[in-house]
């Protein structure tokens, strides 16, 4: 903060104390402040880290939000001074940042650094679910960032594509794949759960739907390509691969006594939903 | 923010207020209106839950951030329990948020889950239970969001508190210090 003092007019030494006692003051509630209000969640290991700070408050296209508290205390000692034009905080936060520990909060980072963020999740947990990768001993930690907008995205294409193939009653295949799938997976949970699993809620849904994902292919292979052969093979190796996809974070979960017990279900759910796809004509 | 302007009557954050409102509105709409433009239930399903959900994710992360300042999301800590965080800024920056920025965000959310629990008993009644399912999804979205953000509002209430205590007793401290410093 020593830099802050070459903007300040000289003032008379009771009040320069004044305000250094202030200062400290400020400083000393600010660094127990973030013990208190929660940091900002932490990147997680298995990303491409896309840092949250990436980006100083200056880049960000929306009117300017509130500062948070790293940089407002850049604010008082230069009140006397003109208010700071943007580089001066922008640099000064990105000081302070560095040099205390917790990482600037989520709150003020622009709209396009939430989005990519999000967007990169959702690749990174497709990536750890469905593809061979080292993290599947560890399931519990694979899918700690769990987030519902993969699967939304899969099952609408899922109930999409399968309406689409039909010639039929399009609407009603669309609003049974889609209640089929979305029921299934809350089902499926629930029966971990009761067979006294310890699974978390929403991270199995999040699991169940990713699962989905090499249905989807096997679904639009078969509304490009009409013959019966060639959809029940397909059919069957993306059902193979979705049910070992789905294995590992369902069996660590439950007793292994009743493993069987629970993937008997998921299995059952694919393999519905795999002559769904082959009877849609 | 440039303290030197004394705070504005209007709206701080038009642009955020509008998208804010924007999806909601239209996710109603065209679901209300869908009879006149498509005949095929699968495309009304689809637009109106892709509005909502686009809806619901400009509220959580984008609205509740600019307008009132709050946060929440759920983590899975190293025991593989879920935790619920919530953030929310500090307290000066609180101080600034706008007021009718704030009644807007808290009064389209209500109105919203009723509007869509009204659209709801009217599908019951009528006994469409595609319609029901429509109206489900995007209740759900909805009150998700209510709940977040008011335990998040709630713990934000409680850290301001201690918070606030916290410096009070530390400031008296000082004084007391420099009150006996001088002496």
């Amino acid at each position: 903060m020593s830099n802050s003092h070459s903007d300040t007019i000289p003032l008379h030494a009771s009040s320069q104390s004044d305000i250094d006692e202030i200062e400290n003051l400020i400083n000393s509630s600010v660094q127990s402040g973030p013990a208190t209000v929660l940091p900002a969640r932490p990147p997680s290991p298995p990303r491409a880290s896309i840092p949250v700070s990436s980006s100083p408050f200056i880049q960000s296209h929306i009117p300017p939000p509130p500062l948070s508290s790293s940089s407002s205390n850049q604010k008082v000692p230069s009140v006397p001074s003109a208010p700071p034009p943007p580089p001066p905080v922008g640099n000064s936060s990105s000081i302070v940042a560095t040099g205390f520990g917790p990482p600037p909060n989520t709150l003020t980072e622009p709209v396009w650094d939430t989005v990519k963020r999000d967007l990169s999740r959702i690749v990174s947990n497709l990536k750890l679910v469905v593809f061979p990768n080292p993290y599947r001993e560890d399931p519990g930690k694979a899918l700690r960032d769990w987030d519902l907008w993969g699967p939304f995205f899969f099952i609408v294409f899922l109930g999409l594509t399968l309406s689409w193939s039909a010639s039929v009653k399009k609407s009603e295949v669309f609003a049974v794949a889609f209640a089929l799938l979305a029921a299934g997976a809350v089902i499926l949970t629930l029966n971990v759960l009761l067979l006294g699993g310890h699974i978390i809620f929403f991270q199995s849904l999040s699991l169940l739907g990713y699962c989905l994902f090499p249905l989807d292919i096997g679904a639009l292979i078969c509304m490009l390509k009409d013959n019966v052969i060639v959809k029940v093979i397909v059919v069957c190796v993306t059902l193979a691969w979705s049910s070992w996809a789905a294995y590992p974070f369902m069996s660590s979960a439950v007793n292994p006594r009743r493993k069987a017990l629970a993937l008997y279900p998921v299995f059952l759910m694919y393999v519905s939903v795999g002559f769904l796809i082959i009877a849609i004509d | 923010m440039d303290l030197s302007q004394p705070i504005e009557e209007n709206y701080a954050n038009p642009k955020t207020c509008f998208f804010h409102v924007f999806f909601k509105a239209s996710a109603l709409a065209f679901y209300i209106l869908s009879a006149l433009f498509a005949d095929s239930f699968v495309i009304i399903f689809v637009i109106t839950v892709v509005l909502s959900a686009l809806d619901f994710w400009v509220v959580k992360n984008v609205s509740g951030r600019i307008l009132v300042g709050l946060r929440w999301w759920n983590e899975i800590n190293d025991q593989g329990e879920s935790t619920w965080k919530f953030e929310c800024l500090d307290q000066e920056s609180l101080a600034l948020i706008n007021p009718k920025d704030s009644w807007l965000f808290w009064w389209t959310l209500y109105l919203n889950a009723a509007c869509w629990t009204i659209l709801g008993i009217f599908s019951l009644v009528r006994f469409q239970a595609d319609y029901v399912l429509v109206v489900g999804v995007c209740l759900s979205l909805g009150i998700a969001n209510i709940i977040g953000f008011t335990k998040c509002r709630k713990d934000a209430k409680k850290k301001i508190q201690a918070f606030a205590t916290q410096t009070i007793a530390s400031r008296v401290s000082s004084t007391i210090q420099s009150a006996f410093s001088i002496v």
